[in-house]
């Protein structure tokens, strides 16, 4: 059942730029994780993706949370009960 | 009596209890007279108890106003100030080594990431159609129901 997802993160790998992909429930449970992003971050990224979208009174604008660092940045996305993270380093 | 055989000397041998009570006396007592020893040596519990509670609090309780009457002698006065301050001297060193942890250092060369390119347009998009696709992917994720959960045994 999960083999559509499974088979959506590995397409994301492909990309060069991308070295890691997260993607958690609402309450910060892994659903699927490939390279530098791991179980550990998974709370992490549904919380800062969650205090994100309470800054805006518009439900349905959902906010793109970047973490810029020298090793790349991680995007956080909320879509509906989903948080999707991405490491993308810089090219 | 009240026994088939017996060699019939003791007429207390059929009311003697099994197992002897310890606290019993020896000498034959009525209910009342056993009643009343109950009571007395509850009290006497009672009161060495009590005693017992006013002992430790007069042992522990610091009576802060007979400090100013008492008066110390000036040996006494530098021997307790030398022991307070050697003890407060141990407590400062333990708790100096104990520092609080400092917030970790994210990067080597701030100015670096702070006057890099911003996020660009073209990767928030990007970001934006991945979690779309991760979710139309787990939207796939149901249960698939081919039979009935409940089943009906034919008995015959």
């Amino acid at each position: 059942m999960e083999g559509a997802l499974e088979q959506h993160l590995d397409d994301t790998m492909k990309n060069p730029a991308i070295v890691g992909v997260l993607c958690t429930d609402a309450q910060g449970h892994n659903l699927g994780c490939r390279g530098s992003l791991s179980d550990e971050h998974g709370g992490v990224v549904s919380v800062l993706a969650k205090q994100a979208a309470s800054l805006t009174k518009d439900p349905t604008d959902s906010p793109t949370v970047c973490l810029e660092s020298d090793s790349g940045n991680i995007l956080m996305r909320t879509h509906g009960t989903i948080t999707l993270a991405v490491h993308k380093m810089a090219s | 009596m009240g026994c088939c055989f017996s060699t019939g000397s003791n007429q207390d041998d059929s009311k003697k209890p099994l197992i002897p009570d310890p606290n019993l006396d020896r000498k034959p007592t009525n209910g009342s007279d056993r009643n009343a020893d109950g009571l007395s040596s509850s009290r006497k519990n009672d009161q060495d108890l009590h005693a017992a509670i006013v002992q430790r609090t007069a042992l522990n309780i610091i009576d802060v106003s007979a400090v100013i009457s008492q008066g110390l002698e000036q040996h006494e006065y530098m021997d307790r100030a030398r022991q307070y301050s050697t003890k407060v001297g141990v407590l400062n060193r333990t708790w100096s080594q104990k520092k609080p942890v400092p917030l970790p250092s994210l990067s080597s060369q701030p100015h670096q990431v702070l006057a890099a390119d911003l996020v660009s347009n073209a990767d928030v998009q990007q970001v934006s159609k991945i979690a779309a696709y991760a979710y139309s992917a787990i939207s796939q994720i149901k249960v698939d129901a081919k039979e009935e959960l409940v089943v009906q045994f034919a008995i015959p």
